[in-house]
């Protein structure tokens, strides 16, 4: 079986990381993960601590993107073949590792966990975004994703390096959009997603917008100007 | 209205093309963040159709109420400048605040090794 590692970043996560923890350790012993604590200023570092958790403290704040590049740096230099982005804030659901994992398997760069494949995406305000990325992803490379802003999704191990070693490889739609116009094999599989167990979400309605806009742009604009590079290899590089 | 020469114009699409040109070749060797990108590129891109479409500044000047509409295309790079010079310094402030962290962590870190080291 391939080997799997769950990164799971958190930040100011304190409300919800021991109980979604616990529940992978308990349940999915099977698999390793690692808790990316992206310089959190409540006790979320100290929880892990508490509870004897796997993880990775990073001194300062990194973002998102920082904070899962380093759960994928981790990835890379500890021989694993595929890596999940998986939040620390109960939305996600561990029973769908395994299928995603099948599905990677079978031949898939990225598997996105995603709503609507089979389920139709509601006609929402707060759907308008997905909407939106949707459809430039769609126009710029042809493919459909049904659902881009998902941020569970799993990636094998040329697509975690590349992530690892680069510049510019958030775990956004942009990042996915670009990689799929390189030629990767994205797959979607539908599941369903928990509400949050706590704490507010990051996205209110301003930084919502910016995060389409900003999406937006990305996609349409300067996706197309980006050149790959995969010249050397992860492993010969000097990380 | 357009009472500028041919080659004085040609002279501002030719520079304004060479910035684009420039700010691409950059976002396409991966030299800088995609946040930061957007705004280069936006931003030749408005010089760009500026010096295409001179029509735009005297359109603005006009509505405004500007004497000149070199006015209008001076007060809108300078002000888009000054926006961006101050969210880089908010950024050049984070990153230094940051950097001290690292700094102070490393040598924390270092002082906590020897400190086990001569323990033994």
């Amino acid at each position: 079986m391939a080997k799997l590692l769950i990164v799971i970043p958190a930040y100011n996560e304190e409300a919800s990381i021991v109980p979604v923890v616990e529940d992978l350790i308990e349940h999915y012993p099977q698999y390793d993960y690692v808790v990316v604590n992206d310089g959190s200023r409540d006790h979320t570092a100290a929880l892990c601590r508490r509870h004897d958790f796997h993880m990775i403290d990073l001194p300062v704040n990194l973002g998102l993107a920082g904070a899962f590049q380093t759960g994928l740096r981790y990835a890379a230099e500890n021989g694993y073949d595929c890596a999940l982005q998986f939040d620390a804030d109960g939305q996600h659901l561990p029973r769908y590792i395994a299928p995603m994992l099948e599905l990677l398997e079978s031949g898939a760069d990225i598997v996105i966990g995603s709503r609507f494949v089979t389920v139709k995406k509601p006609k929402s305000l707060r759907m308008a975004g997905s909407y939106l990325i949707s459809w430039a992803i769609r126009l710029t490379t042809g493919k459909a994703i049904c659902d881009p802003t998902s941020g569970m999704r799993m990636f094998n191990r040329k697509m975690l390096e590349e992530f690892a070693a680069n510049l510019n490889y958030a775990p956004e739609p942009d990042t996915i959009s670009y990689l799929v116009k390189n030629g990767a094999v994205v797959k979607e599989l539908q599941v369903e997603m928990g509400e949050r167990t706590a704490g507010a979400s990051y996205l209110n309605f301003a930084r919502s917008v910016e995060y389409m806009v900003k999406m937006g742009l990305s996609i349409l604009l300067i996706q197309w100007f980006r050149k790959r590079d995969t010249l050397t290899p992860y492993t010969e590089r000097s990380l | 209205m357009l009472d500028y020469p041919l080659s004085l114009r040609l002279l501002l699409v030719l520079g304004s093309l060479l910035t684009l040109v420039f700010v691409l070749g950059r976002i396409r060797r991966a030299k800088i963040q995609i946040e930061d990108s957007i705004f280069w590129f936006v931003f030749s891109g408005f010089l760009l159709l500026l010096s295409i479409f001179p029509e735009l500044a005297y359109w603005a000047a006009g509505t405004l109420g500007m004497q000149a509409p070199i006015n209008v295309v001076y007060l809108a790079i300078i002000f888009l400048l000054i926006l961006k010079v101050f969210f880089m310094s908010l950024r050049i402030s984070q990153m230094d605040s940051k950097m001290k962290i690292l700094a102070q962590k490393v040598a924390l870190n270092e002082e906590k090794i020897e400190r086990t080291h001569q323990d033994r």
